[in-house]
């Protein structure tokens, strides 16, 4: 499947510190989110954020654990809607490479049921407002803007 | 089915629904030209086009006896909302990884 969004960032720090930070659920929250997260494959598990009513969002990412490689891989699904059940599928990757004494954190956020195929059809189009597809698509597309992204 | 309005990635997850789009990007068809294109019933037909409708993605107008399917920038807008919220999201989430391990490698 296409990738759709993508950051990589180098961190001086070995993979095992990179890796409690993306399995404890005490450092997570510490950068990323609220959470009951837990290092087993199969336990379903929340994100808190705030509500944005104006985008239909009622603030609770709703994940399940894919896939466990301990200090290398992990991935969980992550499923977002306005609260009346409706949802958004997508899925979460991280990958964990070591590189001069420190990680390569590598995150590929994928799925929106299909969206990246959809999108990809509308390539040739030319018509004036359908820039915003090519904005779109070089979302779609970017690979790699990690710590050089302003 | 289909009873409360579907988000942009719902709507688009339908094949027959992305098929319909693409052809509107074409040019403008009327309901019975766009249905002529699918081997499906009218009344599903209906239904998809209604779906893409509620969302933002067409405007339908009667012209003389015909109803037209005109593609409709709105949809499209919730489809880049989320794209580019994650993208920035998590951007900014992986700038405070880097501050919390850098803190850390600084304290030892």
């Amino acid at each position: 499947m296409a990738k759709i969004i993508q950051h990589q960032f180098f961190y001086p720090n070995p993979p095992e510190v990179v890796w409690e930070y993306l399995t404890k659920p005490e450092l997570i929250a510490q950068w990323l989110m609220k959470n009951d997260f837990e290092p087993t494959i199969g336990h379903e598990f929340n994100f808190h954020a705030s509500p944005m009513p104006d985008m239909d969002f009622d603030g609770i990412f709703y994940c399940k654990v894919l896939e466990i490689v301990p200090f290398k891989k992990l991935s969980y699904s992550w499923d977002f809607g306005p609260g009346d059940g409706s949802m958004t599928r997508s899925v979460v990757n991280w990958t964990l490479t070591e590189k001069d004494n420190g990680t390569d954190l590598l995150l590929i956020h994928r799925g929106f049921e299909g969206a990246n195929n959809f999108l990809s059809m509308f390539n040739s189009m030319e018509k004036g407002w359908l820039e915003l597809i090519q904005k779109l698509l070089k979302i779609i597309n970017n690979t790699a803007n990690g710590t050089t992204q302003a | 089915m289909e009873q409360h309005r579907l988000d942009a990635f719902q709507v688009i997850a339908d094949p027959s629904r992305r098929q319909m789009l693409y052809l509107l990007s074409k040019d403008s068809l009327t309901i019975n030209a766009l249905a002529d294109n699918f081997d499906m019933s009218r009344p599903a037909v209906s239904k998809h086009i209604k779906v893409l409708y509620n969302a933002g993605f067409i405007s339908i107008q009667d012209i003389g006896r015909e109803r037209h399917c005109i593609l409709k920038q709105e949809g499209f807008n919730e489809l880049h909302k989320w794209l580019a919220y994650f993208d920035e999201f998590w951007g900014s989430k992986l700038k405070n990884l880097e501050a919390l391990l850098n803190e850390r490698t600084n304290k030892k």
